[in-house]
């Protein structure tokens, strides 16, 4: 196996992996992302504990808020970048998150119609 | 892939005219490795986004038991995402020291990393436990299902992850930076930082939401 | 001290499966005492138990399909005669027997049977197409392989050691719960999945990674032969579904084991919501064991008409648009259970949709064939049979896509009738077409062609004399799962539907035979320059075995069909003559890690299938510690020196020579 490492690595980088930068540089993206992650998370928080903001906005705002969160960490914990030496980490991830999203969206949205139709069980105890 | 323009080659393949790019060969085992595991966790993503939309339906069942808003309690969580966002940062400063073969910086890495992931733990064994005194365990409604489901599937991850940190350590320790524990030392930070990225949709969607609604 | 397990676990008042299971066990032994007696076990714990070979692990795959393609085909003869003799009576199985039967037929077919199958043919052969030396991961591939064996032998141990599920292969609750199963089936039926599921995750993380990651200089995607992609989409989806079922059938478990109450009726369990998280597994699953077997076509159409396949981009394009649009489509399965017109419609939409990409490829194997001299040996003898057959089977599945129709027709014997039509006559002669096509590559001799056209014909009727008359009792009401009825009109479809499975055990017979029959003649049937079909991708450019080390040299690839191109050339160049020096080759070492870890996972999974908590926790520190112990050696590769490798490739090199020589002559 270990004869075929000697292919340039230079143009395809592993999943977590940054181009060669200094070990400063390094810690430098880490700490820019965890400030970047603990200014979100505070936000989050806040938002879900204030009256300050208009009331139905906000669960929309922590899912927007989580989301950047998220992108947060992909790009300064993982590293995942746009570049070409990342191109099958991004479509591996962009799979995923196809996925993800079409489980969770179709089963909310699926199951929302049943429920509208077909309550459960205790629902239509209930209505009697 | 390395851009090697053959153009000699172009009748064989007679969809390119002109300019071929030729794939270079097999990648090396670290690429091949940590691809491999970029791979698993994107599965594990898939799992956690089952419980996830287990819960979005199920949040709303709550059979005469308690709602999210009486029973999550915002400090603790406060505190728990905080020492998981901190452990992060202290992996990825671990991993750093592997890379530049550091074994003081890398232990002392870890374990900070170790201790934060036992107080999330500590933190949220102790929720747990209350909620089922307080007769709120998970076969008191749907809802306490979802959430004990996936927030302990989440506690469940971060255990493995533990339990993998301290075999990590134990290696390095043994066996030094070798190769092989550098590629795993990579995986470990990619589960650890993954596991970070699904506790911001724990917190929020479980947690915020919930108090929230 | 053992939970649940006392003597009432064994059913001695059941004769059927008491004598069944006595049979097996005492073959077993027979096979067990006989390997040691002839002093065969230190060669096949070295170079098969232990093997991190792809090669190896891909044949042992096949071998447990093969296996459980026995267990799985007595279970339906048995299902056909009971139906074909239970009018207006009880026949001669017991329902709550009869509902194991069911349960068990189809989780074996498909996870035991189908899956092990295409995972066996592409771990045999893609690394190969690809040409390189072996998959990303070696270990954790034989790791899988035994994962898997581990979840087979836990679904047969409940044939004598407890129950099976009687709730269908998919569990559906609230009868798959606690309160309506009380016993072990269930538990047996799901944590044999979920411990088959883990091997089956890490072959498909395996593949894909060998897939993207791993590719001879000069291998470009477009480049790759069609096998390779289908066999990328179908791990893809792989990687992505199961942990779906993983996950639904923890939700299951914690419901059985700690009283939670996702599916429940009590508490605002929603068992719709396992329909629903069920089949978001469930229908890519269907395009995860079909897709290898287009590949599989795609190569056998291709090398029998002598011809480059017709539209190969399309073609790569149709299989990735199926990959995603697979996920799009599982509502389908659960029309009638009134989600409403909105939701059926666009599912019902996005499912005639998927027929789309799969027409396409018909439509490509024919283009590929018009014009080319076809060889109708029987690989492509079951690639013919499967276009017809598949577009029957293709053609009332997008029928059953029609909301409208779909409620006239949901779990009737016409939807039994479909998905077998689609994966007897998709999966199943994929399977068999790779089997012959690539049989001489992993052990070096053809198998017999009279054998294999008698098997091939006698599969073929048998399958329409099984399969027709119960999508014609479907069209007349009769529901699937019957263990009795009294209605008149369907009991001759059902005694044709017994013939015809007499028809298809013929089959099967014919192809035992074949094997038994070919062993003999290998000397006859041998295949000395590793290209016995005149093959044009890169498994054929080295010798049948491959060496350990696949490839001497890793080749270097020009453009499609790569090693056709390559023949072209040797042709005028008389085959390579410019050989650069050979080198050494490091290869994995064999590992047990694999083997142990799965004993482990089978005590485990027996443990918790019967409630012996102090055995469970034992099974996992077992396991934990395999892969540390893993983790913990020094040596993971060995080295074969450039003298063994030079002598190898030279045998196989003279052997080509001729070849090419004689090629140039006709």
């Amino acid at each position: 196996m270990s004869d075929q490492s000697h292919a340039p690595t230079d143009h395809d980088l592993a999943p977590g992996e940054e181009e060669q930068h200094s070990v400063g540089t390094r810690i430098l993206g880490y700490v820019v992302g965890l400030a970047l992650a603990l200014l979100l998370t505070a936000t989050s928080f806040f938002i879900a504990g204030t009256d300050l903001v208009w009331q139905p906005s906000i669960p929309v705002a922590l899912i927007v808020l989580a989301i950047a969160q998220m992108g947060v960490h992909l790009v300064f914990f993982l590293h995942i970048t746009t570049g070409p030496d990342n191109t099958n980490n991004v479509l591996a991830l962009a799979f995923g998150l196809l996925v993800v999203f079409l489980v969770v969206g179709g089963t909310v949205w699926i199951m929302a119609h049943l429920n509208a139709n077909m309550p459960p069980m205790d629902q239509i105890m209930r209505m009697q | 892939m390395a851009m090697t323009a053959t153009a000699g080659h172009a009748h064989a393949d007679p969809h390119h005219i002109g300019v071929v790019i030729e794939h270079p060969g097999p990648a090396s085992k670290r690429i091949v490795t940590a691809y491999g595991f970029w791979i698993f966790l994107l599965s594990d993503i898939v799992m956690f986004s089952c419980f996830f939309a287990a819960y979005a339906v199920l949040s709303g069942q709550t059979a005469g038991g308690p709602k999210g808003s009486e029973i999550f309690e915002q400090r603790n969580v406060a505190i728990e995402t905080v020492c998981l966002l901190l452990s992060s940062f202290t992996c990825g400063m671990a991993s750093i020291a592997a890379d530049v073969r550091n074994r003081f910086w890398f232990y002392l890495g870890m374990t900070v990393t170790c201790v934060l992931g036992l107080i999330f733990l500590v933190i949220e064994f102790r929720e747990f436990a209350d909620l089922v005194a307080r007769g709120y365990g998970p076969s008191r409604s749907a809802f306490l299902t979802a959430f004990f489901s996936l927030v302990g599937c989440h506690g469940l991850h971060v255990s493995a992850g533990v339990l993998w940190l301290l075999t990590m350590m134990a290696q390095v320790f043994a066996k030094g930076f070798r190769a092989d524990v550098l590629r795993r030392i990579m995986c470990f930070a990619l589960f650890w930082h993954a596991l970070d990225i699904v506790w911001v949709g724990v917190f929020s969607v479980v947690y915020l939401l919930g108090s929230a609604a | 001290m053992l939970g649940k397990l006392d003597w009432s676990a064994i059913p001695f008042d059941q004769p059927i499966p008491l004598i069944a299971g006595a049979v097996v066990l005492v073959a077993i032994l027979a096979v067990l005492t006989w390997v040691v007696v002839k002093g065969h076990l230190p060669y096949l714990w070295s170079e098969w138990i232990t093997s991190v070979d792809h090669k190896r692990i891909g044949v042992m795959y096949i071998l447990l399909a093969s296996v459980m393609l026995l267990r799985g085909g007595s279970d339906a003869i048995m299902m056909r005669i009971q139906q074909a003799v239970a009018y207006q009576s009880q026949g001669y199985l017991p329902p709550e027997h009869y509902n194991q039967i069911f349960s068990a037929h189809g989780t074996i077919m498909i996870f035991f049977v189908a899956m092990p199958f295409v995972i066996g043919l592409m771990n045999l052969i893609v690394p190969l197409q690809l040409g390189v030396r072996d998959v990303a991961f070696p270990t954790l591939n034989s790791v899988g392989f035994w994962l898997t064996a581990t979840g087979a032998l836990l679904v047969n141990l409940s044939l004598v050691v407890g129950e099976f599920a009687r709730t269908g292969w998919l569990a559906f609750p609230p009868l798959s719960e606690l309160s309506y199963s009380p016993g072990v089936g269930v538990d047996y039926y799901a944590w044999s999945l979920q411990i088959s599921g883990v091997g089956t995750l890490v072959a498909g993380i395996n593949l894909v990674t060998t897939v993207l990651k791993l590719r001879t200089k000069g291998m470009n995607y477009l480049r790759m032969p069609m096998f390779c992609w289908t066999t990328l989409a179908s791990n893809l989806l792989i990687v992505a579904a199961f942990p779906i079922l993983t996950a639904t059938l923890a939700m299951l478990l914690l419901d059985r084991y700690l009283g939670f109450h996702f599916f429940t009726n009590e508490a605002g369990g929603n068992v719709m919501m396992f329909m629903n998280l069920i089949w978001a597994w469930g229908h890519p699953e269907v395009y995860i064991l079909v897709l290898p077997a287009f590949g599989i076509f795609s190569e056998v159409v291709s090398t029998f008409s002598g011809k480059a396949l017709f539209g190969y981009r399309s073609m790569v394009l149709a299989t990735m648009a199926i990959c995603v649009i697979s996920f799009m489509v599982w509502l389908h399965h659960f029309f009638t259970m009134g989600a409403g017109p909105d939701v059926n419609a666009i599912f019902g939409i996005a499912s005639m949709i998927i027929a789309i990409p799969t027409g396409v490829k018909i439509y490509n194997w024919l283009f590929t064939m018009y014009g080319g001299r076809i060889r109708f040996a029987t690989p492509m003898l079951w690639s013919v049979g499967f276009m017809v057959t598949f577009i029957v089977g293709g053609l009332t599945g997008v029928l059953l896509a029609v909301p409208p129709a779909d409620f006239m027709l949901h779990n009737s014997m016409f939807l039994v009738a479909h998905f077998h039509n689609v994966i007897i006559g998709g999966v199943l002669f994929g399977a068999f077409a790779g089997f012959e096509y690539w049989f001489p590559k992993a052990f070096g001799f053809r198998l017999d062609e009279r054998w294999g056209k008698l098997a091939f014909w006698f599969t073929f009727l048998g399958f329409f004399i099984t399969f027709v008359p119960l999508y014609i009792a479907g069209m007349l009401g009769m529901t699937r799962r019957m263990q009795h009825y009294d209605v008149a009109a369907w009991r001759p479809w059902m005694i044709v539907a017994a013939i015809g499975m007499a028809v298809l055990t013929i089959g099967v017979i014919c192809q035992i035979v074949q094997i038994v029959v070919s062993i003999r003649n290998r000397e006859a049937l041998r295949d000395r320059t590793g290209d016995p079909w005149d093959g044009r991708s890169l498994e054929w450019a080295t010798s049948s075995p491959p060496p350990v080390f696949n490839f001497a040299f890793n080749p270097d690839v020009r453009g499609e069909d790569a090693y056709w191109d390559m023949k072209a050339r040797a042709q005028q160049q008389s085959l390579e003559r410019d050989r650069p020096e050979y080198q050494d080759i490091e290869m994995p070492r064999n590992s047990p890690t694999g083997f142990v870890c799965a004993f482990f996972a089978t005590i485990m999974g027996f443990a918790l299938i019967w409630h012996i908590w102090w055995m469970v926790i034992l099974g996992g520190l077992g396991a934990w510690a395999t892969f540390v112990v893993f983790a913990w050696r020094d040596h993971d590769e060995y080295v074969i020196p450039a003298e063994e490798v030079a002598a190898i490739d030279r045998v196989n090199l003279e052997e080509r020579r001729d070849l090419v020589s004689m090629a140039g002559t006709v």
